[in-house]
């Protein structure tokens, strides 16, 4: 038999729309399409996370934790060893990670690419950093004008109203500041900076042209917003928060979605590959291997959302070979798969402030400061060494006992010492730009499958002269600004930043204005597939540096307006 | 009567026959093994109580209740149990018994039956052998401060140490950037 029927036993379903993810992107879509009319499938490979009742760990504190917060060591070390690597995971949230172990992927021993991923109902939202930042032309006009990569297609004007959309519905907090490279969005009121924090913001203003800065602008409520509980800073937000104060695609955009009527989610159903019909040059559907049952069934739908994260869509794609796309679906270009990009970090510094000794906090603010860009956003602030920029996250807090491990001493005086929080220390950590680089890619094993039969991802990257000389004034300026704040005992750091590990993983399907460049065109459709869309981090031409997650967010509710009225004229 | 005269006028009546497990059953009442019905997985009942007596010198009752209340001993028989490596545990035992050998060199009895002065002076030794050879090309670190990193991680991390040496707060409801110190009092946990 030389063609696997996948369809014995089941027979196929049949959609408007199907939806690839249940993150961040795919909440987005399953929203707009079926707030649009669309009967709408969003197949999820993982297991379904109801709001609420499953943060099982949500508000746990440490003594009621197995191993106090410092998580299963040995599990983690055998099953989770690159979610482990990237730090993100622990004891309370690593249910929310992959299991290395049983979802494999091959990448270089030295400097390994860190897939982190969450396979499950909400996928990353439930954990991402949500820090929310809008682009400008500096970012969309930078490849052309650099002649770097391909120009995108679009400009900040052709995504600005689809910015205020979604964070209007999202919930975004912050301050505007009025500055030409970080636009302002419509925000609900800032979180506080602490007295530390307020000091040094004054201090770095008036010491540096262009530098300034603003409390993080994140997604996370400061007031109630529709239907949703505001912040009641308990801290972990990656545990879940049962009053949807944080977004995720639980707390704003599935019940949107499922309110329509127009929702069909699906949980365990790993998407296979897309469907490809030669005939109508349309993807007819996908095939889905249930994750539990490893039953293989097909669905089918007009229009097919791409929305599985970067890698995860990619990985599909390239699986989707026909004969018409041998390289996989919407390939004609030969780009997908390569151009991955991340956001480069571990770089930063810190300095203690004194004279504040008798101030403290209440709350764990789950938010920090932000540093915009300031190398490389106009004639005076070119840089000769590196293209683009970076910018800074950090804050100021007092450490408390887990100083205690490296404390001299013992006994009365060593527990009373910890008693009180230690002196005030201000920190800031560099996350900037990395260029498209065609051999930063990932690409199908050509021998590895996984445990459902899918060809394993291979991936390989790394960071090149740009990003290292980047690094190094990336050190230089978070000191010189910690140091003109008032900061004393002044350390930098850098350690070895591995690609993948900003978990913000672009690039792999990017969209661009020429098909034989490029996979899709500036409404995140396949060149080669127009009822084909990708709308999650796979579409990016190049990072910025910004967060990139409420880009992801926009660039998807355009696309699916797009979509549906493309459907409506019977274009696709 | 400190536990070491004890132990002492003990061996006396009893001719210095008994070995010291035996004697460390008998003394039992006024022993400081904890009263529920933990059974150690990874240390012996002596070396149990041992890390007890290390841990509470570490971190000792003061005005509030130190390690031994928060059953520090337990956490580091669980840890040793399911998170250490072999490596890891072998070499902690081993400082165990180096606690007893420094102990026995100077005193002529183990850690347990020492006076508090005696204890602290030992373990003052165990510090500074940990800084005299901190280990910096292996994985493993000195058993000081193996032995103080568990004491910290295991006290502050308990509910004694969390909420009632330091301050905690699980669902604060709202944030404040710039408090007066005096407010709080304590370190958040």
């Amino acid at each position: 038999m030389k063609k696997k029927n996948y369809y014995v036993s089941n027979p196929p379903e049949e959609y408007d729309a199907i939806v690839v993810g249940s993150g961040i992107s795919g909440g987005w879509a399953a929203k707009e399409l079926t707030e649009k009319g669309l009967k709408t499938l969003v197949l999820e490979r993982g297991r379904n996370v109801e709001h609420g009742k499953d943060y099982t760990t949500e508000h746990e504190p440490n003594w009621d934790a197995k191993f106090r917060g410092q998580g299963n060591r040995k599990l983690f070390e055998e099953e989770y060893p690159m979610q482990l690597r990237s730090n993100v995971i622990n004891e309370f949230n690593y249910h929310f990670f992959v299991n290395d172990k049983t979802y494999p992927y091959q990448t270089d021993e030295e400097d390994p690419f860190l897939w982190v991923r969450g396979y499950q109902v909400g996928g990353r939202s439930l954990t991402w950093g949500r820090q929310t930042y809008r682009w400008s032309d500096l970012d969309f006009e930078a490849n052309t004008k650099e002649g770097i990569g391909v120009d995108w297609p679009i400009r900040y004007k052709d995504i600005e109203s689809w910015y205020d959309y979604v964070e209007e519905h999202a919930g975004i907090s912050g301050q505007a500041e009025g500055l030409p490279q970080l636009p302002d969005g419509k925000f609900l009121p800032p979180m506080d900076m602490n007295c530390v924090e307020k000091d040094v913001k004054k201090k770095i203003e008036s010491s540096f042209e262009y530098r300034h800065m603003t409390i993080g602008r994140c997604a996370v409520l400061t007031q109630p917003h529709k239907g949703r509980g505001p912040c009641h800073y308990c801290g972990p937000c990656s545990r879940g928060c049962s009053v949807g104060a944080y977004f995720s695609s639980q707390s704003s955009t599935l019940p949107a979605a499922r309110k329509t009527g127009n929702l069909t989610l699906r949980p365990n159903s790993i998407v296979h590959s897309v469907i490809y019909d030669k005939d109508t040059n349309r993807a007819k559907g996908v095939r889905v291997i249930d994750r539990l049952t490893k039953e293989t069934k097909e669905f089918y739908g007009k229009v097919v959302f791409m929305c599985a994260s970067t890698l995860g869509s990619t990985q599909i794609l390239l699986n989707s070979k026909s004969d018409a796309f041998p390289n996989g679906i919407a390939n004609s270009s030969g780009v997908l798969g390569h151009y991955l990009m991340d956001h480069h970090f571990r770089v930063g510094a810190s300095g203690i402030f004194e004279g504040y000794e008798d101030r403290y906090y209440y709350g764990n603010r789950p938010n920090g400061i932000y540093i915009p860009r300031f190398r490389n956003i106009n004639e005076a602030t070119r840089q000769k060494d590196f293209l683009r920029g970076y910018g800074f996250q950090g804050g100021a807090s007092r450490p408390s006992w887990g100083r205690g491990r490296n404390m001299d001493g013992f006994g009365e005086e060593f527990k009373k010492k910890l008693r009180d929080p230690g002196p005030w220390r201000f920190g800031i950590t560099a996350f900037g730009e990395i260029l498209p680089n065609k051999d930063n890619h990932a690409k199908l094993s050509a021998d590895k499958k996984d445990e459902w039969g899918i060809p394993q991802l291979e991936i390989h990257a790394h960071i090149r002269e740009n990003e290292k000389k980047m690094r190094k004034d990336m050190a230089k300026t978070a000191v010189e600004m910690i140091e003109a704040a008032g900061g004393k005992k002044v350390q930098p750091y850098e350690s070895e930043y591995l690609m993948g590990e900003g978990i913000h993983e672009m690039g792999t399907a990017r969209m661009g204005r020429d098909p034989k460049t490029s996979v899709l065109n500036k409404h995140n459709q396949a060149h080669d597939v127009p009822n084909l869309f990708v709308t999650d981090g796979s579409c990016m031409a190049s990072t910025a540096c910004q967060n990139p997650s409420i880009t992801y967010m926009a660039l998807t509710a355009r696309a699916a307006d797009y979509a549906v009225n493309e459907l409506k004229k019977g274009n696709i | 009567m400190n536990r070491r005269e004890a132990l002492k006028r003990m061996a006396l009546l009893t001719g210095g026959a008994l070995s010291m497990s035996t004697v460390a059953g008998i003394m039992g009442g006024c022993n400081t093994s904890p009263s529920d019905n933990f059974t150690p997985q990874t240390l012996t009942s002596d070396q149990n109580e041992l890390v007890t007596m290390l841990s509470e010198r570490i971190i000792p009752a003061t005005d509030t209740p130190g390690a031994k209340a928060a059953k520090v001993n337990q956490f580091i028989d669980h840890m040793l149990t399911d998170w250490n490596t072999d490596a890891e545990k072998k070499h902690f035992l081993q400082g165990l018994a180096h606690v007893n050998e420094l102990s026995n060199n100077s005193y002529d009895d183990n850690f347990v039956n020492l006076g508090k002065d005696d204890q602290i002076t030992v373990l003052k030794k165990l510090e500074q052998e940990a800084k005299d050879n901190p280990m910096n090309n292996s994985d493993l670190k000195p058993f000081f401060d193996m032995m103080k990193e568990f004491t910290v991680v295991g006290y502050y991390t308990s509910e004694i140490g969390a909420s009632k040496e330091l301050k905690s707060n699980i669902v604060p409801g709202y944030y404040d950037g710039c408090i007066p110190y005096s407010d709080v009092g304590r370190a958040w946990s």
